[in-house]
């Protein structure tokens, strides 16, 4: 079987273009937007399922059935919720700055969706490798945290506002373990890009990050805490904190604004697992089987992961959240790094 | 930034909050996240059940009852048919009695499920809730085969109950008792050592015995704190003095005290229901009262020990078939107002109320009655 | 090693949720499948009609609209030409209704029931509000056992000497076939047979 990559998707969708008469340098740029428009698509798509995913695995963690009415077992059933909250009214609090408030769902949306130019989806499956990636992609989705905050600013709600402050507490000191967790690896891989980090671990499933003991599975651990804290995601779902925020920053949206954070949240928690397996589980690396249905799977498993801690722990109060970031989180991850470089000067690795 | 101004501001939480058990509005004075003061504006559901009832002859004042607190609606059915009957001098049989323990220690066991479920759900666990109603749905079940409701049962009558058991009703709840016990490992497993659980009820909302019992706080709260006060114990009603029991307590007096001390009372009332169903004797279920019930003239304040705490009915009669006065009380009305207590100038946040808040297993209409 | 030890512990609060991924759902679909109530089950007011005659049970007497704690029912009961009350209308307002049950065990002549059915909603409100019409076909497939002491109005006292009801039925018919055509004569025998048979286990008839 040929090799499926993007730029043969890339070359196929310029010939087409090419033979309707398009000339330069209009071709280049309905190819790209054309591109865009596909991944823009695949990704709602996999959002969606997310979903619907997790309402499934929520329900039989709790012995229900979750949607069970369209289609088997309900799979479109957040397709239909999406159509639905296309169609409603888009309620607007009178006293809302209006230009921030407007913004905000944009922005975290299209932040969301930034940080899948570099992600390799397979061998070859990849928009642009930068050669600083992983740069790059801790680059884009702090704009996140930006769009809570306006959106905490913009609504005029007190919950909205203590949620936006959260947000931004939490999302800036969960960067730096997180960061500290991704260097361990790039010491090894020697690169920022992500094609280099999944190639320096292709082989021997034990050439995966995760399995360079001592110091891989505390390095996937810690990214993964501080992942689930970046996702904004149970336990750390202190922005949101349905209980004591109500609906923390969202509270004021309704329809698709909702909708857009809504998705946003489930894309970041894709991107946060398409990260994970990318640095610790050989990204697309498998046996017999294509390499983007590796990553796929690999990728689900890492969300089942999330998932599940969503669906058995309580939430954390807002300043053991920052305790455990700065007291635990940030000097463990800094240990780990030096045992990580302490390793590799010594060449105790494999 | 020395000339920073900052100021308190006032967040209502309710009377609309997924996390206020009901219709309850707590006005908070916020200091960012820290919590200043805390007031309980109440009155949301007030339902005037006392002046309702005092329109009702006494037998139709039980429905009324069940309205009152329905998370635990065989307690207050049992309070005011034991008030009318004290009143009224009326004899219960001997298997109404045990088929009341039976039905009010399973319905203690069903409340405490709920408080489970609800505090781990305010707490940001969402699947502990619905394990917790699975189980309750078991109980749930057994009285709608026995007296045809869910929720407001309108199952104890003045003189006995409304009718005997169904016929496979011991073998049932024998079952459905083994189940909820085996279900408990999964209940403390998943929550009990939890760090993070720990986190978010140890030496939270830490209530002292003395300041509780000034407050007139009582149930699983003033036990929490060190107190054994328990009716079922102090002033036996109905036959609670046959049964082998204890009364759990803890000596912390913080949520996470509150949070063993139900547990352990789940496990104290699926023992006092074996026995009862061990005991159980056959005969007659009910005395014949008068269909045109009347009570003679005089007064009568009767407390049991509900899931929440003490609760009491004064009944005043003249004689007539319809009560001259009722008055009820509700271990939540003052938890809720020992609430601002526990929190005024401890700098809680926004989630240790929640906590505490939950953990005090406050129910709203038994509040506003 | 208290970390380690939280570790452990989060470890296993997965396991526990995780452990019940592959259980099986305790819930039900509801509008395709159905609950089976429970016997005792109360759900909307019925009034009964006579196994033999088809007629209502109600006797007029009004004791369960002095019963019903929030006035639901509205019994209209004139006296007739032979000083005797009738049933002109028998309203039960189920937006009132508490579903208590009083009624019923306020009834002595086995007329009023309530049935296992649920499914009541309307669009109209005023819907709610059921005559003595629609109580009754409501009540006909409402299975019961008849508690009552046959006091047939055209039968000599005889009849009231029965005590057990289930027993009594099939010596009481033939004294009230007096003036029935052959056609429910037929039907009443069938319905003695078939309504012995659930009678048997402790039915209704444990009120008192």
């Amino acid at each position: 079987m040929e090799r499926l990559e993007l730029k043969h998707i890339f070359s196929w969708l310029h010939d087409l273009l090419v033979s309707t008469g398009l000339g330069e340098p209009w071709l280049s740029v309905v190819t790209y937007l054309m591109l865009g428009a596909m991944m823009f698509g695949a990704l709602s798509v996999i959002a969606l399922f997310l979903v619907w995913w997790e309402r499934k695995i929520s329900a039989h963690v709790q012995q229900r059935f979750g949607p069970m009415r369209n289609g088997w077992h309900g799979w479109y059933q957040t397709i239909m919720d999406a159509i639905k909250l296309l169609q409603k009214e888009d309620v607007r609090v009178t006293n809302r700055d209006k230009f921030v408030f407007f913004w905000a769902p944009v922005i975290c949306f299209v932040a969301a969706f930034l940080a899948y130019i570099v992600i390799p989806f397979g061998d070859g499956l990849i928009v642009a490798d930068f050669n600083i990636g992983i740069l790059y992609i801790m680059a884009v989705t702090t704009f996140t945290i930006i769009s809570l905050l306006m959106a905490g600013w913009g609504s005029n709600n007190k919950y909205a506002l203590l949620g936006g402050m959260r947000s931004a507490a939490q999302m800036v000191s969960y960067e730096i373990p997180m960061v500290a967790s991704i260097l361990v690896v790039i010491v090894y891989s020697g690169s920022l890009s992500m094609v280099d980090i999944v190639e320096s671990q292709s082989g021997m499933i034990f050439n995966w990050f995760i399995f360079k003991l001592p110091f891989g599975p505390i390095a996937f651990i810690t990214y993964i805490i501080a992942a689930t804290a970046e996702a904004n995601r149970v336990p750390f779902d202190l922005p949101e904190a349905e209980h004591e925020l109500v609906a923390g920053f969202n509270i004021e949206y309704s329809g698709m604004k909702f909708a857009m954070f809504f998705l946003a949240e489930f894309v970041n928690m894709f991107t946060v697992s398409a990260i994970a397996v990318t640095l610790f589980f050989g990204g697309w690396n498998g046996w017999l089987l294509p390499s983007w249905l590796w990553f796929l799977g690999k990728t689900l498993l890492v969300v089942l992961l999330l998932m599940l801690f969503r669906w058995s722990y309580p939430r954390l109060r807002v300043d053991q959240l920052m305790e455990f970031a700065w007291k635990f989180l940030v000097p463990l991850t800094f240990a780990n790094l030096l045992v990580g470089a302490a390793f590799k000067y010594l060449g105790w690795y494999w | 930034m020395g000339d920073l101004r900052t100021e308190e501001f006032v967040v209502n939480m309710g009377p609309v909050h997924p996390s206020t058990h009901g219709v309850c509005r707590l006005m908070l004075t916020m200091n960012g996240e820290q919590i200043v003061d805390a007031e309980p504006v109440i009155g949301y559901l007030h339902r005037a059940i006392e002046k309702i009832c005092e329109n009702r002859t006494y037998p139709q004042c039980i429905p009324m009852m069940d309205r009152f607190e329905y998370v635990t609606a065989m307690s207050t059915n049992e309070l005011f048919c034991l008030a009318t009957e004290r009143l009224a001098e009326v004899e219960v049989p001997e298997r109404a009695e045990y088929i009341r323990v039976i039905m009010l220690e399973l319905n203690r066991i069903a409340s405490h499920l709920i408080f489970y479920g609800t505090t781990a759900m305010d707490c940001g666990a969402l699947t502990p809730f619905l394990w917790g109603l699975r189980e309750r749905e078991l109980i749930i079940d057994l009285f709608e085969e026995t007296c045809g409701q869910r929720l407001t049962y309108n199952y104890f009558r003045i003189g006995g109950v409304a009718n005997d058991l169904p016929i496979d009703f011991v073998p049932k709840c024998r079952s459905a008792l083994d189940v909820i016990e085996g279900k408990m490992s999964d209940y403390t497993g998943i929550l009990n050592n939890n760090p993070i659980w720990l986190a978010r009820l140890k030496g939270i909302g830490t209530a002292e015995a003395d300041h509780a019992l000034a407050w007139g706080v009582t149930g699983p709260v003033l036990r929490a704190c060190g107190v054994a006060h328990d009716l079922r114990k102090d002033d036996p009603y109905s036959i609670y003095d046959r049964f082998d029991f204890e009364v759990p307590i803890a000596q912390e007096g913080d949520c996470y005290a509150r949070y063993l001390v139900r547990l352990e009372e789940i496990r104290q009332s699926i023992k006092i229901v074996r026995q009862a169903l061990d005991g159980l004797p056959e005969g007659e279920t009910r005395t014949k009262i008068k269909a045109n019930f009347k009570p003679p003239a005089g007064e009568i304040y009767t407390r049991i020990e509900n899931s929440r705490g003490e609760m009491g009915i004064y009944i005043q009669s003249n004689g007539d078939k319809k009560p001259l006065r009722v008055k009820l009380r509700g271990g939540s009305y003052n938890q809720l107002q020992f609430l601002p207590e526990i929190v005024r100038g401890k700098g809680y946040l926004i989630a240790d109320l929640v906590a505490i808040f939950a953990t005090f297993d406050v129910i709203l209409p038994e509040v506003d009655r | 090693m208290g970390v380690l030890k939280s570790f452990v512990e989060l470890i296993r609060g997965l396991g526990i949720a995780g452990k019940h991924l592959g259980r099986h759902a305790i819930t039900i679909q509801y509008p395709e499948e159905k609950w089976t109530m429970p016997e005792k089950s109360r759900g909307i007011v019925v009034l009964l009609s006579d196994k033999e005659t088809g007629e209502l049970n109600c006797t007029a007497c009004q004791l369960c609209m002095r019963a019903c704690p929030t006035a639901a029912i509205d019994i209209d009961a004139p006296r007739g030409e032979d000083k005797k009350r009738y049933l002109a209308r028998f309203e039960v307002d189920h937006m009132l209704c508490c579903f208590c049950g009083l009624c019923v065990e306020a009834c002595n002549f086995c007329a009023i029931e309530m049935s296992t059915e649920y499914e009541f909603s309307t669009l109209n409100k005023s819907d709610l509000i059921w005559d003595k019409d629609k109580l009754q076909e409501m009540g006909r497939n409402v299975d019961y056992v008849d508690t009552r002491k046959k006091k047939e109005p055209k039968t000599p006292p005889e009849a009231d000497a029965a005590t057990k009801p289930a027993e009594a039925k099939p010596d009481v018919a033939p004294a009230s076939t007096g003036d029935v055509n052959p056609e429910t004569k037929a039907a009443e025998a069938k319905d003695a047979t078939s309504t012995d048979t659930p009678s048997g286990d402790t039915g209704k008839e444990e009120d008192k």
